[in-house]
């Protein structure tokens, strides 16, 4: 795929030639500079932006055919994401935060959204906070909670835009451990970032730079 | 409850201060179209049945001579006709204290069955002992009299006679005898006989089975001819409409206030979509995040405009009280005015349906846009939006501003300013329009007190006087300016007169047999006159040569259909017609249709020399100065039928419409509130938008102080952008009201009077107020620490 915006001197090229799949299973990790195309990436993945030409399929769906009404749709079911500043809104407790997706698109019953907003809680090990406000926990507990809300309907791809990268290293350590076991749990995991040592939590590499992929590598445990 | 509500109704919650300006924003405004609602239904309602329930007459006509029982009882028999009643109206005169009140007296036989133009008893019994009246229960204060007092009420010949009042009726066809000054009283043939009056049954007044316009002329018309037929002559045929005299004038003044009300409901409703259009900006994020987890355009617009409709819902319950309140309070004032008694205050259904209706869908109609707006934002450029500022210094105007110079401060405010153009425009149009409202409030009352204060300067004179008879002019000259305190004195001549078609008939007139609502007058005035100067509208004023010339005042040109300069103008006296040549029209403020000639062109209905009329100029009491000069007429064997002060018609003109102009001024103080309360609510949000700019002023060194007066003085700038903008807005608006209560109340639109001190103090005030609207917002910003505001997302 090929992502183009337009500027005062005519086109930047953000991704050029992209040609790569993730699996079922598989934690890969986008890495590159600031400006090397790793966020569009991400936003194509997840239907935000559209490419300028190519194809993107995710979990069977053709994303860039999908019509722009029905996409929030489709990436509430389809795609959990996390960000860098976690972006938990503010007046809903945590709980109520992971309950907001399953509201939104009523996959889960109504009688059951708080127990697995619980049960999730627990999965990420904040379930003691789950009444209380974003701004009342850590940055860590943030993530954690931005991360069970990303699964809240249970997608089958999890996109995260630098989770960690407004985290201490020891936490940021945790978070990538729960994202490893959401790939070992079956759920495909790309997560964008700027961490060096990735050995032990990913599975593969991608190297952009200047919009193209120049490295693709397994990295090994 | 689901966490989409629970998130919206935190976000309100949080939003505390914003929420209660929405919230009483829509409520004041719906207290004005409830009350409006209710006032103009009860009234317009009220006023038709009780007018209704008198049975009026279809059409009345003036007979020659009277009418008396056996030609009244062969008119029952008359086709079209299902019932008539002769009645008889005596203009005179009443002594209270030591002051003469004007009185009408209305004349009514014993064995009357009163099934026309029905009066209701109030106390005492009908009919009357010859040395007995009724009063008009609205009479009592006018002639400060109750039942059992005496009244001495003057005869023809000036002679005051006693009557007792022996109780009250309630004449529902009438206007309150205050607003008229004029006393009102029932009596027989018998008592008005005894006062000195010839009895005569002038008056017939027929009822037609239909009350459609064309049914009742033909049968007036026809009833008229055979009255002619059998020797009678008809002097006057009068077909009023069939609803009661103030019908229109109230139904066309609520209709403007409550149009006005609904627009303060527009503009609160533009209030709310403002601040939520506000809010939702700074919400812009929060939105990009949810769209990422699944929420659809259509989920999250339903979730704002649950959020109107909560705001607009709790507004229009708590407006409820003060609309009953003001709605039935009005109703009461106005019913007072008209004396309409309210027998009926329940509400029909569709009004609470229209109230509840109105307070909910115009705010979330308003708001639709900018709530549409908002939530269709697509999540690339939610997650993208950091707050004010996005795409300044792309524009044209933004390089303009950035080669801006001035002080420090105000560069800075000036470019805040203009950085969210959209919604400075709907500030500045919030702020205009309320305050547009507000000015031609009170220019409109301005004009009404300039138009007054211009038609009572253009009468010279202090006080009129009428004969019981004409005399000769030197007579009345000698008489009135020997009396100390007469500056000067001009005898004229006025006649009731009737519009005639150019064959002679009497045309059927649209006007009411009150005396108060259909006279017309045929005057002549000396040529040239010292004591009257008319604003000549069209053609020109009499000369000394004109002898059958008419200028006609704008009631009067209304009342015969308009003619155009040079057409011929009939008019009756006394069945005689005469023929007079259109050469210009006048604005004249109160008084009744007039038409104007000189005194060469009335000697076919009064001697040459001679007049019944008196204009004085006074110095010192004009009220004594009119007494001593009744006194002296009374001694050169003058008597004096009815005196009126100058001061006393300027009074009755006011009275007519306080009221209006007070509800006016309150709808428009309601408005510029509501706009006010949209500059507030528009500066907190904007404070609220730039709380990280505000913390990376500071860090570079911008004192607390600094940032508060910015703010101060961005929304006193804004405040001073929109009421200019009203003091435009309110001219174009002023002229529109003018026309409608101009034409209502005179005939003639008022002219465009702008009120230098209400337009200064409207910008003070919204200055002012402006100030203080933000001057919270401006405290918020300047109290955030660096902290706060950089971690502000």
């Amino acid at each position: 795929m090929t992502k183009t915006y337009p500027v005062p001197g005519g086109e930047f090229p953000a991704l050029s030639g992209v040609d790569m799949s993730v699996g079922a299973g598989e934690f890969t990790a986008v890495v590159g500079r600031s400006g090397s195309g790793k966020t569009t990436l991400l936003n194509l993945l997840a239907g935000i932006d559209r490419p300028t030409a190519g194809e993107i399929r995710v979990a069977g769906t053709a994303v860039h055919e999908v019509r722009e009404t029905q996409l929030a749709a489709w990436r509430g079911l389809a795609v959990g994401l996390v960000f860098q500043f976690f972006q938990l809104l503010p007046t809903l407790t945590v709980a109520e935060n992971v309950m907001l997706p399953m509201d939104f698109r009523g996959a889960v019953a109504a009688r059951r959204r708080r127990p697995l907003a619980l049960e999730l809680l627990d999965r990420v090990g904040i379930a003691e906070h789950a009444d209380k406000v974003p701004a009342g926990l850590s940055g860590g507990q943030q993530q954690r909670a931005a991360i069970a809300r990303a699964l809240a309907n249970d997608p089958p791809v999890i996109l995260a835009d630098e989770p960690t990268g407004n985290l201490d290293s020891a936490t940021a350590a945790a978070v990538l451990e729960l994202f490893r076991d959401l790939a070992r749990a079956g759920k495909a995991v790309v997560m964008v970032t700027h961490e060096r040592d990735l050995s032990g939590y990913a599975d593969r590499l991608v190297t952009l730079v200047d919009g193209r992929v120049a490295k693709d590598v397994a990295v090994s445990a | 409850m689901r966490p989409r509500t629970v998130k919206m109704w935190r976000d309100l919650s949080a939003a505390r201060g914003r929420v209660a300006v929405m919230i009483l924003a829509i409520a004041v405004a719906m207290s004005g179209v409830g009350a409006l609602l209710i006032a103009r239904t009860v009234i317009v309602r009220e006023a038709e049945a009780v007018y209704v329930g008198t049975n009026p007459a279809s059409a009345t006509l003036e007979v020659d001579g009277g009418v008396d029982a056996a030609l009244l009882a062969q008119v029952r028999t008359r086709p079209g006709v299902t019932d008539a009643a002769a009645r008889q109206t005596v203009l005179t005169r009443v002594r209270v204290g030591d002051q003469w009140r004007r009185m009408l007296l209305f004349v009514i036989a014993p064995d009357d069955p009163m099934r026309v133009a029905k009066l209701r008893m109030e106390s005492g019994a009908w009919p009357p002992a010859d040395s007995e009246l009724l009063i008009e229960r609205t009479a009592g204060p006018v002639l400060d009299a109750t039942a059992g007092d005496r009244l001495a009420v003057a005869g023809p010949s000036g002679a005051t006679t006693e009557v007792r009042i022996s109780g009250t009726v309630y004449d529902a066809a009438l206007a309150p005898a205050g607003q008229e000054s004029t006393g009102y009283g029932y009596l027989t043939p018998a008592g008005l006989a005894r006062l000195g009056f010839t009895a005569s049954a002038n008056e017939l007044r027929i009822v037609t089975p239909g009350r459609d316009e064309a049914g009742v002329e033909a049968t007036a018309t026809a009833v008229a001819a055979w009255l002619t037929a059998q020797g009678r002559e008809v002097h006057l045929v009068q077909a009023p409409p069939y609803q009661h005299p103030h019908h229109s004038q109230s139904e066309t003044i609520t209709g403007m206030f409550l149009a006005f009300a609904v627009a303060a409901l527009v503009l609160a409703g533009v209030l709310v979509a403002a601040t939520l259009g506000g809010m939702l900006a700074a919400q812009t994020r929060q939105i990009g995040i949810m769209k990422t987890v699944g929420a659809t355009t259509g989920q999250l617009l339903r979730v704002y405009l649950g959020a109107v409709a909560g705001i607009a819902a709790t507004a229009t319950v708590l407006a409820v009280g003060p609309a009953l309140l003001a709605g039935y309070g009005l109703s009461g004032l106005v019913a007072e005015m008209l004396n309409v008694e309210i027998a009926n205050w329940a509400t029909p259904w569709w009004v609470p349906v229209t109230y509840l209706a109105a307070g909910l869908a115009i705010p979330l109609a308003v708001a639709l846009v900018p709530l549409v707006r908002a939530a269709r934002i697509t999540v690339r450029s939610a997650l993208d939006e950091h707050g004010a500022g996005t795409g300044v210094g792309s524009r044209r105007s933004d390089r303009w501003l950035a080669r801006l110079r001035g002080g420090r401060l105000s560069t800075l405010a000036l470019r805040n300013l203009l950085r969210r153009r959209g919604r400075l425009a709907l500030t500045v149009a919030l702020l205009a329009a309320g305050g547009a409202m507000f000015t031609s409030g009170l220019n409109s009352s301005a004009a009404w007190r300039s138009w007054v204060d211009d038609g009572m300067a253009r009468r010279a004179y202090d006080a009129q006087l009428r004969l019981t008879s004409p005399a000769p002019v030197d007579t009345i000259t000698m008489a009135a300016t020997a009396v100390d305190g007469v500056v000067a004195a001009e005898p004229f001549v006025s006649l009731v007169a009737t519009p005639a078609a150019p064959d002679g008939r009497i045309e059927v007139q649209r006007t009411y047999p009150d005396d108060g609502h259909g006279r017309f007058l045929l005057t002549a005035l000396p040529a040239p006159t010292r004591m009257v100067d008319l604003d000549v509208t069209a053609g020109r004023w009499l000369l000394a040569g004109d002898t059958d010339g008419i200028v006609l005042n704008q009631s009067a040109v209304s009342r015969l259909g308009d003619p155009r300069l040079g057409d011929d103008v009939h008019l009756a006296v006394d069945g005689v017609v005469g023929r007079w040549r259109l050469i210009g029209t006048v604005a004249e403020a109160g008084g009744p249709a007039t038409a104007y000639t000189n005194p060469q062109s009335v000697t076919r209905f009064v001697d040459p020399g001679t007049a019944n009329m008196l204009h004085i100029v006074t110095t010192g009491d004009t009220e004594v100065v009119t007494d001593e000069v009744e006194a002296a007429l009374a001694t050169a064997g003058l008597m004096v039928g009815e005196s009126m002060l100058i001061e006393d018609l300027r009074t009755a003109i006011d009275e007519h419409v306080a009221i209006f102009i007070g509800t006016l001024l309150a709808i428009a103080a309601l408005m510029a509130a509501v706009g006010i309360l949209g500059l507030a609510a528009t500066m907190s949000i904007t404070v609220t938008q730039r709380t990280r700019e505000y913390g990376v002023m500071q860090a570079i060194g911008a004192r607390p102080a600094t940032i508060r007066r910015m703010v101060l003085l961005e929304g006193t700038l804004t405040g001073l952008l929109g009421s200019l903008v009203a003091v435009a807005l309110g001219v174009p608006l002023s002229v529109l009201v003018g026309e409608l209560l101009g034409r209502i109340s005179f005939g003639l639109p008022l002219p465009l009077q702008l009120s230098p001190g209400g337009l200064a103090a409207w910008l003070v005030l919204s200055v002012a107020a402006a100030a203080a609207a933000t001057l919270v917002a401006a405290h918020r910003a300047a109290r955030l620490t660096i902290r706060e505001t950089l971690t502000y997302q």
